[in-house]
């Protein structure tokens, strides 16, 4: 990659510096991990079932308020502040948006089929393994560890008996077997990533409070 | 002269100079940013950086807007259109030019 190509890529790797988008995508993971477990071992009826939405619009406030704060009170007097361009981040959006439908049918269509539904959870896992390699490990060495530990999760996983994975959500609310199956891989899968990530993103997070001075107060 | 050593004759000098084209470079990537986040990048002192700024804010390049984040000033920097045309340009021209 020539010098200027690198430097235009720079502000993209800057998103991530301080861990935060890794902080904010596992307590998401973690966040629904929670809510899957508690929609699957709560009965029916319960306060729960009918509270769970505003408990994830919650989460997802959390996590927007939560991260623009960090940026604005520590990252920004840090290192600075950027905007980025909104065509760029339309863009993101729209892919994101697309893959994140495309996982909600392929498994659908997977319970629906009764197939064996921890093949494609792995494949979406590695799938998840490579973005984040793309997005965020390439320009810091030591986050290649984490590609390869989400990488062995996902296979881990494919291997995992089915039947092991639907114990996870055995309950009477996922009675049906597959419903139970999908319920659990998902569930791990969530766990696995969520972690990774929060653990990942802390250390981020910490490395970038050390190696980064506190703000002076006075004029740039 | 050849068309070669034209091409390099007439490469943009005031993106041309390293210091300018890595900022530049980097404000080409985003919408606007603030003068703390180029003095990281970059590594640059606070005056060598002002000198460039300056430098392109003189040819029309960069847009500079002094505001405040709470009590503590801040510059916020933005290409304007005849930054990122010039900076397009230029490194076509160098890519033709090599």
């Amino acid at each position: 990659m020539d010098p200027v190509a690198s430097l235009l890529d720079r502000p993209k790797f800057y998103r991530n510096i301080d861990g935060v988008t890794e902080l904010g995508g596992g307590v998401l993971c973690l966040g629904c991990a929670l809510f899957l477990w508690l929609q699957i071992h709560s009965p029916a009826n319960s306060v729960w079932h009918r509270t769970s939405i505003f408990a994830f619009v919650g989460l997802m406030l959390v996590i927007h308020y939560g991260t623009k704060a960090i940026k604005t009170h520590i990252t920004y007097p840090r290192t600075g502040f950027v905007e980025y361009r909104k065509r760029h981040r339309r863009l993101t959006g729209i892919i994101a948006g697309a893959l994140g439908a495309l996982v909600p049918v392929g498994l659908i269509i997977v319970s629906r089929r009764h197939w064996d539904i921890t093949t494609p959870a792995a494949l979406i896992g590695l799938v998840f393994a490579a973005a984040y390699a793309y997005q965020i490990a390439r320009p810091v060495r030591w986050k290649w560890v984490v590609v390869w530990a989400m990488t062995l999760g996902s296979l881990m996983i494919a291997f995992l008996p089915v039947d092991v994975l639907g114990a996870l959500a055995n309950d009477s609310s996922a009675a049906h077997p597959v419903r139970a199956k999908l319920a659990g891989t998902t569930l791990l899968s969530l766990m696995i990533y969520g972690t990774m990530l929060l653990i990942s993103g802390g250390i981020s997070f910490w490395l970038y409070l050390r190696h980064t001075e506190a703000p002076a107060q006075e004029d740039q | 002269m050849n068309q070669q050593t034209r091409m390099i004759a007439d490469l943009d000098r005031v993106i041309h100079e390293p210091g300018r084209l890595m900022i530049a470079a980097l404000l080409f990537a985003v919408d606007r940013s603030d003068f703390l986040y180029l003095q990281h990048e970059t590594g640059m002192n606070k005056g060598t950086l002002s000198s460039h700024l300056s430098r392109l804010e003189e040819a029309g390049y960069i847009e500079v807007t002094k505001t405040y984040r709470g009590k503590v000033p801040q510059t916020l920097l933005r290409l304007t259109n005849a930054g990122r045309k010039a900076f397009e340009q230029y490194r076509r021209k160098l890519k033709e030019a090599l």
